[in-house]
C-alpha cells in the first residue's frame, strides 16, 4: 500500500493521544495496541502436518490447549475454539505472514485476514479488576484465569477475547463496529477509579 | 425542636450529628445513625399513613423489612422519588423529604376515610373477583379510584440524576446475613481459606448482636463484633457487604444482591455509582438470615402503638428512642420481656406484663417480677381502645386452650401495645430455590425444607436461638461450606481457633402456640383483628373465606389478598395460615405453606439496568466511515444495531426532496452508499462451491473465480431467508455477502448444516464483516470516478459485469466488485476497515467533478425498488418461496445433490396458484403514494369484513419516473397483471391501483451492463 494511504484504527475519534496527554493517574490504564496484524486461522488440531506447518510459518507452536495462547517476539496465538486460532502480529506484516501460511499449509486449513475487524486494548491498573467484574460474568482469580489464558466472553452487551498478561494485565480484542461501544462502557465503568490513557 | 422520645444516652446514633429532615411537609430532627422510622418515633409521629381498605391510621410496627406501614414517597422532585421503601430501613440523611403513600390526601385527615368507612362494608374478601369483574367493562373506572386510594406511590416522572452499576462475583462460601451466625460461618470458612462474600441488609454488620444485653467472654457484643469484623477485613479472600440486601437466590447458587453505597448519604450521588447490584455466582451458599418476630392477632392490633416486642427492644437500645409513654406488653414466651426490661431501663413505665401462658419461670420472667412489673398470666390484650394512638387495653383470662376468654376484660391504660407471638424464620431465600418449608412444632415456625442447591442454613434460620448454639453453629456450618467448597486446595486450618466465647445463656421457658387472640364476640363480630396490615386483611375476613370454601392457603391468599402487598406477607402470612387452620380445624403444616419469591424487598428499577442506559442501553454499530457521515450532516436509520445513513439533507431541503436529489443524482450521474454493514462470511475449503450449491437455491459449480452470482437461501420449509451475492475468490475460497440484519443469522445457519449435516465437507467459515469498508459508486459517471483513483482496467471488455478484481484504489488495496443493487453502472469498492475513511475521502475528491452524491438507506431502497431488487424482511416476510417473487431463474433445476427448500416448494400449498405473489403495483393518480401495509382486495365495495387478497410491501415516489410505485403481494398476483385491485385506506378512502411488473425500470438490464 502506499505510504500516502492513511490508516486509521476503530478508535481514531476517541483522540487516545490527548487523553494520554492528560497524564490522569487512574486505577485503570488502558491503551490501543492499534493496527496490528489479526489472522483467524483455522485447522485440524490432530492433523500433524497442519501443526508443524503452523509451526513453521510462524516459528511459534499452536497452542492446542482449551483457552491457552503462546507467544514469541513477533506473534501471539490464542486458541479460539478447537480448530480456530487468532494470530496477532506486527501492522502491516499480515499480508506476508497470511502469504507464509498459504505456503506452509496443505490440506483443510483456513486463513482470513480480519485486521481491519479488529483491535485490541490493554487494560492494567490496580482497579482493573474491578472494571473487568462490572464487564464480564466469568471469574478472574488467579485460578481460574492464569496468566496466558484466553476466554471468549459477553462483554457488557457485546463481545470480547480476553487474554491475561498480568495479575493485573489484560489484552481485550474487540470488534471494530463494536469498539466505540465498548470504550463508552470502559469509560462509564471506570469511573470510579480513574482512567488514564497511555500510548 | 425536642424530640420527646429520644433517651439522653444510648443507642448507635451519632448525637453530635443532628439531621433536618421532613414528613409530610412538616420539619424534624434526627440524628446520623436513625432509620426514618426511628426518627419519626423520636418526635413522637404516631401517624405514619392510612390503610388500604378501610383507610385506618397506622403506625410504625416493625423496625426491620417486616414494615407493612411506615411505607413513604421518598424524595424531593421527580427525578430522585422514590415509591415505597420502608422508613425501618431507610436511614436519614440531611434534607430527606418523604411523604406517606397511603392517606391521600391526608393522613391526619382522610378524605379515604370516608370512602374507606363506607368502601369497608362494600369491600369484603374476594372484593375484586365479586365486584370488579361484574360488569368487566367497569374495571377501568375501577381501578382508577382504587390505584389512588391503594397508596401504591408514584413513579419518578423525570429520569434519574444516579449512576447504578452490576459487578460479577465468584466465591467459595457466600453467606446472607451477618448476625451472629452468619459472622462466625464468615470466620470459620475465611479461616479454613475459602473466598468469602458476607451480606447483610443493614448499615452495620452484627445483626442481633447489635442490640443484645447478654455479654461475651465478659464483654459487650460490640467487642467481639469489632475483632470479627477486622479479622474478617485484613482476609483478602473476604468481601464484606453492609447495606446489601439479597433480593434472589436462583438456581445454580447464583444471588443478586442489591448493595445501597449512597442512600445513606443524600438524594442524589453526584460522585459514584448510587446502588451497586452484584451478581454471584457461589459453590456454596450459607443462609443465616435469622428469624422475624411474629405479632399477635388481637382487637384492633393496628392502632398506633402497637408494635412488635422486638421492635420496641431495637428502637430502645439501637437508637435511643422509647415509642411511647407507658408500655403494655402481651407474650407467649420469655424472650419477649426484654422489650419490657428494656423499656423498664429506659426510665418508663411498664403498665403490665400480659403473659398467654399459666406461667413461666424464666430468668427474665423473675427479674421483671423482681422489678416489681405487674405481670398476669393465663390473660391476652383482647381489645385496644384509641385510635390515633393506643389509650388503653383490655384484658382478659383465656380458658384452658386458649381459644375463649372467660369472665370480663379489665381496662390498663397505656400507650403502646408491644406483642410477641414468637419467631418465624427468614426462610425467603430458600423458597427461592424451590425448597418447599417445613413446619416445626418445637420452634412453632417453618423452616427451609430439601434443597437441591449446595446450600447450608444456620442460627436462627433453623429455629437456633440460643446465642452460644447460634455461634457454634454458624462456625460449623462456615467450616462444612469451606471444606465443601474448596475440596483440595483450601488451608490446612485449625478448628480450634473457632471458640465460641463464654455467654451466660438465660434459662427460658417453653412458649406458647398462640397466634390469634379470641375475644368474647365471634371473630366476625369482634373488633378487627388484623392479620396483613396492608391490605387490611383481618382474621374474620380469613374465616369468611374459609367459609366460602377456599380451604386451600393458596385460595385463601388470593380471595382475601393476604401477603399481597408490597410487604409480600413477612408480617401476616404465618398468623394468616394459623387463622386458617384454627377455623378448618388442622394443624399449620396440614394448611400448607407458601412460598415466597425474590425480591426479598423490593429492588428499584435503577439497579436493575445498572449501566445499561442511555447510549449504553444498546450497543452502537458504526463503520469506518461514520465520521465522514457526521460532519455531513446524515441523518440516520438503525438497521440491526448498525447506524446507517439514512439520507443526507442539504439545509432547508425536506426529507423528500433530499431523495429526489439523491435518485436523480446517481441515475444521472454517479451516487455513492457506504455498504459496509452488509454481512460477509469467509469461506474457505475444497468443498466450498459443494456446500454453496447445497445452501443456495441456485447453482454455483460453473462460477468461474472472478466471477459474482446473486443467490437466495430458503430454510427447510421453502421459504426465502437471506439473499445477497457471493464471489468466487479462487476455486476453494468464496466471499459471501449476507444483509445486515441477517448477517449472524446467516452464519449461525452455515455452521448448523457444516457442523450437525454435512461434517465430512472441508470447509470452514469465518466472518469478515468488520473487516471490510464497503463503498459502492453507482450511477454512469461510476467508472469516469474510479478510473481516477485506480490504475486498474475497468473497461466493460477488461472488468464485465458480475465481476470482481483485485486493484488498488487511492493507494489502497481493494478488491472491486462489479455488482449493482440500482441497476446502474456500478463498482463496489471493499478495503480493509482501517483504510475505509481514506479511501471513500479520495473517492468523494475524485467524484467531484461529477458532482458525486452520497445517499443513504432509503435512496437505497427506492432504486432498488425501481428495478424490483427485493429487500428480504420487507418484501418477504418468512412465507414466500422464490417461486412466489417470481424468481424461476433462481432455482436450480439440475443440481445433483438436493439443497435446501427444494423438498418443500413441492408441498400442494406451496403450489396454489392463488399464493400471494410479488408484483408491482401503480396507482392510478401518480402522486399518491401508497402506505406501506395497506390491504388489498379485488372488489371495491364489499362489505366488512372484506376479503383481503395481500398487502402493499415497498411503497414510493420515484423522481426517476416521474410517478408513485409500490411492490406488494398479491394472490395469483403474477397473473393478474394489468388488472385493478383496490386498497382501503384507515381514513375510509380506497384507491386504485394496477397490477404490473415489479421492475419498473429499464427492464432489459442495459445500465448496469455497460
Amino acid at each position: 500500500m502506499s505510504n500516502s494511504a492513511r490508516v486509521e484504527s476503530p478508535l481514531e475519534h476517541a483522540d487516545f493521544a490527548g487523553l494520554a496527554a492528560l497524564k490522569i493517574n487512574g486505577g485503570v490504564i488502558l491503551r490501543e495496541a492499534k493496527l496490528l496484524g489479526h489472522l483467524n486461522l483455522r485447522g485440524n488440531a490432530n492433523d500433524p502436518d497442519f501443526l508443524k506447518g503452523v509451526k513453521s510459518a510462524l516459528d511459534l507452536d499452536l497452542p492446542l490447549a482449551p483457552c491457552s495462547s503462546a507467544q514469541n517476539a513477533n506473534t501471539t496465538i490464542m486458541w479460539l475454539s478447537p480448530d480456530e486460532w487468532l494470530v496477532i502480529v506486527d501492522g502491516v506484516t499480515e499480508a506476508a505472514i497470511e502469504g507464509k501460511l498459504r505456503q506452509s499449509l496443505r490440506g483443510h486449513f483456513a486463513v482470513s485476514d480480519i485486521s481491519g475487524a479488529q483491535t485490541m486494548l490493554e487494560i492494567s491498573g490496580k482497579d482493573c479488576l474491578q472494571l473487568l467484574q462490572k464487564s464480564i460474568g466469568y471469574d478472574l482469580h488467579l485460578d481460574s484465569f492464569p496468566i496466558n489464558k484466553v476466554i471468549g466472553t459477553a462483554l457488557a452487551k457485546s463481545s470480547a477475547h480476553i487474554r491475561r498478561t498480568g495479575e493485573y494485565n489484560f489484552q481485550l480484542i474487540i470488534r471494530r463496529s463494536f469498539a466505540d461501544y465498548i470504550w463508552l462502557w470502559l469509560q462509564q465503568s471506570s469511573k470510579e477509579y480513574g482512567l488514564s490513557v497511555t500510548l | 425542636m425536642k424530640q420527646i422520645n429520644r433517651v439522653d444516652n444510648g443507642g448507635r446514633i451519632n448525637r453530635h450529628k443532628t439531621l433536618v429532615f421532613t414528613f409530610n411537609n412538616k420539619t424534624y430532627q434526627g440524628f446520623e445513625g436513625d432509620t426514618l422510622a426511628s426518627a419519626l418515633l423520636a418526635n413522637g409521629v404516631d401517624v405514619v399513613g392510612r390503610s388500604f381498605k378501610y383507610s385506618r391510621p397506622r403506625g410504625i410496627v416493625t423496625a426491620d423489612a417486616q414494615e407493612p406501614n411506615a411505607i413513604f414517597q421518598v424524595g424531593s422532585s421527580q427525578a430522585t422519588t422514590i415509591p415505597n421503601p420502608r422508613a425501618t430501613q431507610t436511614e436519614l440523611y440531611k434534607n430527606l423529604e418523604c411523604h406517606s403513600t397511603n392517606g391521600w390526601p391526608n393522613v391526619d385527615f382522610d378524605l379515604m376515610g370516608t370512602v374507606g368507612k363506607i368502601g369497608g362494608a362494600a369491600m369484603p374478601p374476594g372484593f375484586y373477583y365479586k365486584t370488579f369483574m361484574f360488569p368487566q367493562s367497569m374495571w377501568m373506572s375501577y381501578e382508577k379510584i382504587i390505584r389512588k386510594g391503594a397508596g401504591l406511590g408514584c413513579s419518578p416522572q423525570l429520569p434519574d440524576p444516579d449512576s447504578y452499576d452490576k459487578l460479577h462475583h465468584h466465591c467459595d462460601v457466600m453467606i446472607v446475613g451477618a448476625g451472629p451466625a452468619g459472622l462466625s460461618a464468615a470466620l470459620s470458612a475465611a479461616r479454613a481459606g475459602a473466598r468469602v462474600i458476607i451480606a447483610d441488609e443493614q448499615n452495620e454488620l452484627g445483626g442481633s448482636l447489635l442490640c443484645t444485653r447478654q455479654l461475651l467472654d465478659g464483654q459487650a457484643a460490640q467487642v467481639w463484633i469489632d475483632k470479627t469484623i477486622s479479622e474478617l477485613a485484613q482476609n483478602k479472600n473476604v468481601i464484606l457487604l453492609p447495606r446489601s440486601t439479597v433480593f434472589g437466590y436462583f438456581d445454580h447458587n447464583y444471588i443478586g444482591i442489591n448493595e445501597r453505597r449512597s442512600d445513606h448519604l443524600g438524594e442524589v450521588d453526584h460522585n459514584g455509582t448510587r446502588q451497586r447490584l452484584h451478581k454471584v455466582r457461589a459453590k456454596q451458599v450459607i443462609l443465616a438470615t435469622g428469624a422475624h418476630e411474629r405479632p399477635l392477632v388481637y382487637g384492633n392490633n393496628d392502632v398506633p402503638g402497637c408494635m412488635l416486642a422486638s421492635a420496641v427492644s431495637t428502637y430502645i437500645n439501637r437508637y435511643g428512642v422509647v415509642p411511647g409513654k407507658t408500655l403494655a406488653l402481651m407474650t407467649t414466651n420469655d424472650y419477649a420481656y426484654k422489650a419490657a426490661l428494656d423499656w423498664h431501663d429506659a426510665g418508663r413505665k411498664v403498665a403490665l406484663i400480659v403473659d398467654t401462658r399459666a406461667s413461666s419461670d424464666g430468668d427474665m420472667v423473675k427479674e421483671a417480677m423482681q422489678r416489681g412489673i405487674n405481670i398476669v398470666f393465663g390473660h391476652a390484650i383482647i381489645d385496644v381502645k384509641g385510635s390515633k394512638r393506643v389509650k388503653s387495653v383490655e384484658v382478659a383470662k383465656l380458658n384452658d386452650s386458649a381459644d375463649k376468654v372467660l369472665g370480663s376484660s379489665v381496662n390498663y391504660v397505656c400507650d403502646t401495645v408491644a406483642s410477641s407471638g414468637g419467631w418465624s424464620p427468614v426462610i425467603h431465600l430458600s423458597s427461592h430455590t424451590g425448597s418447599r418449608p417445613v413446619w416445626r412444632d418445637d420452634i412453632q415456625g417453618f423452616v427451609p425444607g430439601e434443597t437441591v442447591q449446595a446450600q447450608h442454613v444456620c442460627g436462627g434460620l433453623q429455629g437456633v436461638y440460643n446465642l452460644s448454639q447460634t455461634l457454634k453453629d454458624g462456625f460449623s456450618c462456615g467450616a462444612v461450606a469451606a471444606q465443601e467448597a474448596c475440596k483440595g486446595h483450601g488451608n490446612d486450618h485449625d478448628d480450634d481457633l473457632n471458640v465460641v466465647p463464654q455467654i451466660d445463656e438465660l434459662s427460658e421457658s417453653a412458649s406458647m402456640a398462640l397466634f390469634h387472640i379470641p375475644h368474647f364476640k365471634p371473630t366476625s363480630r369482634a373488633p378487627k383483628q388484623f392479620v396483613d396490615y396492608q391490605n387490611d386483611v383481618t382474621a374474620a375476613g380469613i374465616e369468611m373465606a374459609n367459609r366460602e370454601g377456599f380451604e386451600s392457603i393458596e385460595h385463601v391468599k388470593r380471595y382475601t389478598a393476604l401477603g399481597f402487598g408490597t410487604d409480600q406477607g413477612k408480617l401476616g402470612n404465618i398468623n394468616g395460615m394459623a387463622v386458617t387452620a384454627k377455623s378448618l380445624g388442622k394443624t399449620i403444616p396440614e394448611t400448607g405453606t407458601t412460598i415466597f419469591r425474590p425480591m426479598y424487598t423490593p429492588v428499584t428499577f435503577g439497579a436493575l439496568a445498572g449501566s445499561d442506559v442511555k447510549q449504553l442501553f444498546d450497543p452502537a454499530r458504526f463503520t469506518a466511515m461514520h465520521s465522514w457521515h457526521l460532519a455531513q450532516g446524515a441523518e440516520f436509520e438503525d438497521v440491526g444495531q448498525w447506524k446507517r445513513p439514512w439520507y443526507f439533507p442539504q439545509p432547508g431541503e425536506t426529507m423528500q426532496q433530499s431523495l429526489q436529489r439523491e435518485c436523480l443524482a446517481t441515475r444521472n450521474s454517479v451516487g455513492i452508499l457506504d455498504a459496509s454493514t452488509l454481512g460477509k462470511i469467509d469461506i474457505q475449503g475444497k468443498d466450498a462451491r459443494e456446500f454453496l450449491n447445497r445452501i443456495y437455491t441456485n447453482p454455483w459449480s460453473q462460477l468461474a473465480p472472478g466471477r459474482c452470482r446473486y443467490g437466495v437461501m430458503c430454510k427447510e420449509d421453502g421459504m426465502v431467508f437471506d439473499d445477497g451475492v457471493t464471489s468466487c475468490i479462487d476455486d476453494n475460497r468464496f466471499l459471501m455477502t449476507t444483509t445486515t440484519g441477517g448477517a449472524p443469522g446467516v452464519l449461525a445457519w452455515l455452521e448448523l448444516w457444516h457442523q450437525t449435516e454435512w461434517p465430512e465437507l472441508e470447509v470452514y467459515f469465518s466472518t469478515v464483516t468488520d473487516h471490510w469498508a464497503t463503498m459502492t459508486i453507482s450511477g454512469p459517471n461510476s467508472r469516469k470516478v474510479l478510473e481516477k483513483i485506480t490504475s486498474a482496467d475497468v473497461s466493460n471488455e477488461a472488468f464485465p459485469y458480475m465481476g470482481w478484481i483485485p486493484a488498488e484504489v487511492a493507494g489502497v488495496k481493494a478488491r472491486i466488485f462489479r455488482i449493482s443493487f440500482t441497476g446502474e453502472l456500478s463498482f463496489e469498492i471493499n478495503v480493509q476497515a482501517n483504510y475505509g475513511l481514506h479511501t471513500w475521502e479520495a473517492v468523494i475528491a475524485a467524484g467531484e467533478e461529477f458532482n458525486i452524491t452520497p445517499y443513504g438507506t432509503e435512496t437505497m431502497h427506492i432504486l432498488r425498488a425501481e428495478k424490483g431488487f427485493i429487500i428480504i424482511g420487507q418484501d418477504t416476510d418468512g412465507s414466500v418461496t422464490p417461486q412466489d417473487l417470481d424468481m424461476n431463474w433462481v432455482v436450480g433445476k439440475k443440481k445433483e445433490f438436493s439443497y435446501l427448500g427444494k423438498r418443500s416448494w413441492t408441498r400442494i400449498d406451496n403450489q396454489r396458484s392463488d399464493r400471494k405473489q410479488l408484483v408491482g403495483l401503480k396507482p392510478k393518480d401518480p402522486n399518491f403514494v401508497l402506505p406501506e401495509g395497506a390491504q388489498i382486495v379485488f372488489e371495491k365495495g364489499q362489505a366488512i369484513p372484506m376479503t383481503m387478497v395481500g398487502h402493499v410491501t415497498s411503497s414510493y415516489f420515484s423522481a426517476c419516473l416521474g410517478y408513485s410505485f409500490a411492490l406488494a403481494v398479491v394472490k395469483g398476483g403474477i397473473d393478474r397483471k394489468g388488472q385493478s385491485v383496490f386498497l382501503p385506506l384507515a381514513d375510509g378512502t380506497t384507491v386504485e391501483a394496477e397490477i404490473c411488473s415489479s421492475v419498473f425500470y429499464d427492464p432489459k438490464g442495459e445500465r448496469q451492463n455497460v
